[in-house]
């Protein structure tokens, strides 16, 4: 089972989907897919307050910014779990991390199919995502190619999934949700 | 208290007059009412997020400073704009302005009664 958890920033979607992937993973291994590459002291500070917050919830990490379909390889139990956050780092990873920027496309169909086998080798798969669309900017056109491939990949992965939530002052508000049988309804 | 969110110009004042009429000098605009000048009833407090940066920017504390003030004024109506769903700002301050917004807005919503998220001035009950 799949689903994609979508917020804006400081809109509390992390805190939920911890909780979701709590819920699911009753009794399984749990993992935690991080995406985010440190630069500088402000995402250290990010990344520890998110440490502080999974801490104590039984959670293994596996640190992979790109090629999120790798994970698989460090995870050996098929009724594991995994919670994947953030998209918006890994689609910011795989577009600007090489030496000549991804393109929508390109990018776009990598993650696509990462995300397609994760699901495949995984008995949940929870994927936090970023709203980055409303703010109503116009930025330079690798930023917009950006936000078209988010866009994209957004609309791809709540296809794919079972349950499609969108999280707005820590308030779940559920978008999609065909995963009937689970009995768990927000 | 009650919390009313939602984008820019989506008519949240009005959506929250209509239901609930409010005198136009209980109504303030970016800023919190001083103390001693508080009128009796209720009180909305309208642009919420622009008293936020304002305070951020004054060096202030507005997590502490909201949650003072909604014990004073329980029957509150907050509004505030959404203003988290965009590209991370390159700006120091910007990215803060976001982020504190966000949690103080998340505390807010667990305490209200009511959270109503406007869109094109209609209102869609979350909590």
């Amino acid at each position: 089972m799949m689903t994609l958890i979508i917020g804006g920033s400081g809109s509390g979607k992390s805190a939920f989907a911890e909780n979701c992937i709590g819920l699911l993973a009753e009794g399984k291994k749990k993992y935690y897919l991080a995406t985010m590459q440190v630069f500088d002291k402000e995402g250290e500070k990010k990344i520890e307050r998110h440490r502080r917050l999974r801490s104590g919830k039984g959670f293994l990490t596996i640190e992979q910014p790109t090629a999120i379909e790798k994970a698989l390889t460090k995870i050996s139990e098929k009724d594991s779990c995994a919670l994947l956050e953030c998209m918006s780092n890994l689609v910011a990873n795989e577009m600007f991390s090489g030496e000549i920027p991804g393109t929508e496309a390109e990018v776009t169909e990598r993650i696509a199919a990462g995300i397609s086998r994760l699901k495949e080798g995984l008995e949940h798969l929870v994927i936090v995502s970023n709203n980055v669309f409303e703010d109503g900017r116009q930025y330079d056109e690798s930023t917009m190619e950006y936000i078209r491939a988010m866009g994209k990949i957004n609309e791809l992965l709540a296809g794919m999934a079972d349950r499609v939530v969108e999280v707005v002052v820590g308030i779940p508000i559920t978008v999609k949700d065909n995963s009937s049988g689970t009995g768990r309804k927000e | 208290m009650k919390l009313i969110i939602g984008g820019y110009a989506q008519g949240k004042l009005q959506y929250v007059l209509r239901k609930d009429p409010v005198e136009a000098e209980k109504i303030w605009d970016g800023q919190l009412p001083e103390n001693g000048n508080v009128a009796e009833g209720k009180i909305i407090l309208h642009h919420f997020h622009n008293w936020v940066k304002k305070r951020l920017a004054e060096g202030g504390c507005p997590e502490k400073e909201i949650l003072e003030f909604i014990q004073i004024h329980p029957d509150c109506i907050i509004i505030s704009d959404e203003i988290g769903n965009g590209i991370v700002p390159v700006d120091v301050f910007e990215r803060e302005y976001r982020e504190r917004t966000g949690r103080i807005l998340i505390e807010l919503a667990e305490k209200a009664e009511e959270v109503e998220r406007v869109i094109c001035g209609i209102g869609q009950r979350i909590k």
